[in-house]
């Protein structure tokens, strides 16, 4: 009964928002304010009806009602209440009710935050805004239906998917769908400018918060990813280049190029085509990946549930795709830049460099995903580009955007002279020049060291601004040095939010070169108190253990970790495998991690014999992993910073409003 | 994908060159636009084949059946990813369940009509004894694999509320339909054997 209620009310929610498209699009065509109030009303109210079923639906997962085939597909009796909460976006129906939950909060926090503002703009954002609820829910109601009931009542669900089942599994795809949602914001405000042909700087300006959000959310659920990946798959790598991941990685690239040439736009007034395809290719790369991954168009290690969806979302797509690229030809004379490039030594241009790599590993990576789909097309056979395709292209390209990052805030903008440049770059390049010599005696890996030696420049000129910054604040007020920085990233928190962000990158940088080039592994086989030595470390087997839980058994290896030299004990690690009652043939893998900043010991249990004498187990010491994780908290922390509502600069909308009504 | 021709040109490339103006410049312009249509329509040309290729072999999404392995009686192995492309009737039973009884001269029968057909048959003997499931089989005649479901394995997967249940699973792998209790009759074994019947 009550999720009859759910359906219905997703079927309300539907033509309410069909409605809200309708009088947004009308309402800012005529400029009637009622009709646009109206619109503003439809978003409140599809959010409200949205909330209500996700609601009924989380009722059903933690009421174990097994009637519906979404709860008995993805749920059991005995799944802790946290997992069963969880479930909601453990599998297609859910994930996607999940995704318009978001998508409808997001459009209500955009509404209520705008609703005296961007007069001209505002019907059409939420004209853009609905039309993508519309699309979401139509595959809600008529193709994946949360609600969609057994034929049977069964006793007991099947058990949510066991790699599912990880803390950090729970958060990720939470962090990875706000950020995709997310970006649907920015999408519908330049979608907002072009239809109303309002193209001055005034949508960028607004967007830039409302991209950074979801863009510090995507780079979270990356992250998470990643070190879900680590943690959890076992094979000692974080990254696969696999085509979900790849699809996750991709819109992360538009949008953070777009954050950067917003800026020139801003400045300088140019670059404002590139900004619209810029944003939509972001849009349109959530969308694709979206769609390849849930349809099964792409193979993938990941595992989502396939269903029908995938014709409505090509339908979808065709029709974002199309409809945005005749707005932008017919806007075509509009867009035209106020000023050209000066110079080559300048700001705008070392960032327009940027974003040309930024496209350039878009580019490669897109191509390498739909590689073997287009291969099978037209061979018949299925050829996959593996990690080292994706390692080899996009290495240097990667390499050459950090040596940008350094470049880039050195430079001025239109000009900088030589003596500046020198002046700038002497103590970057020094750094640059020590720490790749250094890390080649101690290392002894070319590539490694270059790797190291440019994110040593580009961490050497954060550092050398930082401190500039700092002393300049102290030659005029004499604050000490705490206090100085926390007036630098509160009164110029862009800049010194950004360089922080810049920092984070250096540092998820060094743990990939770390990982990449200096990881050592080992295969072996202990009997209970043998030990294996491996990079400076002495491993000891101390015996197996088995622990009961409510929907598994955990078989945990007692490991004991001793420095090889010193012979002191380090700590203890129990590297685990998990056997979940439902599904016995699909063991998880718990790795046995000891984590520092300079290496971490990680070791995974493939097996053990039944007295629990011997186990085998494979071991990796990874360099400098840590970093990556830490780069992920300062990331979040730069982020916060930039985006953090500056105290000086508040503008008054009084004007444009008046205007508004004058319908000027 | 569609960045890509946008990019290549002059290094320090503004919006100018992408503006309708005279003469060769506004040609130049549609021509552009042109390859980004085209390249797209491409892009979502193979999406689409790609789409219908896979739709083509996919299971519904009315719930895939739980894996399964079983050892039958005759010492023979048999797990659910052999069984992919033929219809299957898993039916759980026990000696000591009376009603089972009431089916067993039904499934056999249906076994040697359909077994030329694409359709196993598949018995899981739920909490039994073993010499006392094969007096069964022989009292019955059975001869399609039937064994032992080791620790309930199976019978937890699947949820099952008791003995006999039988699940019917297409050649996809996804149950079409649960029986709780005995199935009545030809009529309705002939319903439910049509939905899982391979294509021919």
């Amino acid at each position: 009964m009550i999720f009859d209620v759910g359906h219905l009310l997703l079927i309300t929610a539907l033509l309410l928002a069909i409605f809200g498209v309708v009088v947004a699009f009308w309402g800012g065509h005529t400029r009637n304010v009622k009709l646009v109030a109206s619109s503003f009303n439809a978003v409140y109210a599809t959010f409200a009806l949205v909330a209500l079923a996700a609601v009924i639906l989380w009722y059903g997962l933690l009421g174990d009602h097994f009637e519906l085939s979404y709860v008995w597909n993805h749920s059991e009796i005995a799944l802790p209440n946290f997992y069963k909460f969880a479930a909601l976006w453990g599998g297609q129906a859910g994930s996607l009710l999940f995704w318009v939950l978001i998508l409808t909060a997001f459009g209500t926090a955009v509404a209520l935050q705008n609703r005296n503002k961007h007069q001209v703009l505002m019907p059409y954002v939420n004209g853009v805004l609905m039309f993508t609820s519309v699309f979401f829910l139509t595959l809600l109601v008529f193709a994946a239906s949360p609600f969609e009931r057994v034929a049977f009542v069964p006793a007991d669900g099947q058990g949510l998917n066991p790699l599912l089942q990880n803390y950090w599994m729970v958060i990720h795809p939470v962090m990875l769908y706000l950020g995709y949602v997310g970006l649907a914001v920015p999408f519908a405000f330049a979608g907002a400018a072009l239809i109303s042909r309002k193209l001055d700087n005034e949508w960028v300006r607004t967007v830039r918060r409302w991209t950074l959000i979801p863009w510090l959310f995507l780079s979270l659920g990356i992250i998470m990813g990643s070190q879900w990946a680590y943690m959890e798959l076992g094979w000692g790598g974080y990254w696969a280049w696999d085509p979900v991941e790849n699809a996750s990685f991709l819109p992360w690239l538009t949008a953070t190029a777009f954050l950067h040439s917003i800026i020139i736009q801003e400045q300088r007034g140019i670059l404002k085509v590139w900004n619209m395809v810029l944003i939509w290719a972001t849009y349109f790369l959530v969308i694709l990946g979206t769609f390849t991954t849930r349809s099964g168009v792409l193979e993938s290690v990941h595992a989502f549930a396939r269903s029908n969806v995938g014709v409505y979302f090509l339908v979808f797509l065709i029709i974002v795709v199309f409809s945005f690229l005749y707005l932008l030809f017919t806007r075509l004379p509009l867009l035209k830049a106020e000023q050209p490039i000066d110079s080559y030594m300048s700001r705008e241009a070392a960032f327009l460099a940027n974003n040309w790599v930024f496209a350039a590993i878009a580019f490669a990576t897109l191509w390498g995903t739909f590689f073997p789909m287009f291969s099978e097309l037209l061979t018949g056979q299925r050829i996959s580009v593996a990690a080292p395709f994706f390692n080899k292209v996009n290495g240097p390209l990667f390499m050459l955007l950090v040596i940008l990052m350094g470049v880039g805030p050195l430079m001025g903008w239109r000009h900088t002279s030589a003596a500046s440049l020198r002046k700038q770059f002497v103590w970057p390049l020094i750094a640059m020049v020590v720490i790749g010599v250094v890390t080649y005696f101690v290392g002894r890996s070319i590539f490694a060291s270059l790797g190291l030696a440019v994110l040593a420049f580009a961490a050497a000129t954060i550092v050398q601004e930082y401190v500039r910054g700092l002393m300049a604040r102290r030659a005029t007020t004499n604050e000490n040095y705490l206090v100085a920085m926390g007036n630098l990233w509160r009164r110029n928190g862009r800049r010194y939010g950004g360089y922080l962000v810049h920092l984070s990158i250096v540092m998820i940088g060094v743990a990939v070169v770390g990982n990449e080039f200096y990881q050592q592994t080992t295969n072996v086989t202990l009997a209970r108190g043998e030990v294996v030595q491996l990079g400076g470390f002495d491993i000891e087997f101390g015996g197996m253990r088995v622990e009961n839980e409510s929907n598994r058994d955990v078989y945990a290896a007692q490991v004991t970790i001793f420095d090889t030299d010193s012979g002191k004990q380090l700590g203890e690690i129990a590297p685990s495998r998990n056997v979940y009652f439902k599904t016995p043939d699909m063991p998880t893998s718990e790795v046995g991690l000891r984590m520092t900043p300079i290496q971490d010991v990680y070791v995974v249990l493939n097996g053990w014999d039944d007295t629990g004498n011997s186990a085998t187990f494979t071991i990796y010491i990874n360099p400098l992993t840590m970093w990556m994780w830490i780069g992920g908290l300062v990331l979040m922390l730069g982020t916060l910073i930039a985006s953090w509502p500056s105290p000086t600069r508040r503008r008054s909308e009084t004007f444009s409003a008046v205007a508004y009504a004058t319908g000027d | 994908m569609s960045l890509d021709p946008l990019l290549t040109g002059d290094p320090l490339l503004t919006d100018d060159t992408l503006l309708p103006a005279e003469g060769p410049q506004k040609r130049s312009v549609y021509i552009w636009q042109g390859a980004i249509v085209l390249v797209l329509l491409l892009l979502f040309a193979g999406l689409g084949f790609q789409l219908w290729r896979t739709n083509h072999a996919e299971q519904r999404a009315a719930g895939s059946a739980p894996a399964f392995t079983v050892t039958t009686f005759d010492g023979e192995t048999i797990s659910s990813a052999d069984l992919l492309g033929k219809g299957v009737v898993l039916n759980f039973w026990a000696s000591w369940c009376d009603p089972c009884r009431e089916e067993a001269d039904l499934l056999q029968a249906n076994w040697e009509r359909e077994r030329e057909n694409g359709i196993v048959f598949v018995g899981l003997d739920y909490l039994d004894q073993e010499p006392a499931a094969l007096a069964y089989m022989e009292e019955f005649g059975i001869t399609y694999p039937s064994g032992q479901d080791l620790q309930s394995n199976a019978a937890r997967r699947y949820g099952i509320k008791g003995v006999p249940e039988t699940f019917f699973i297409n050649p996809e792998g996804a149950i079409t339909e649960i029986v709780i209790g005995p199935i009545t009759g030809q009529a309705r074994m002939d319903t439910l054997l049509d939905e899982i019947r391979p294509v021919q």
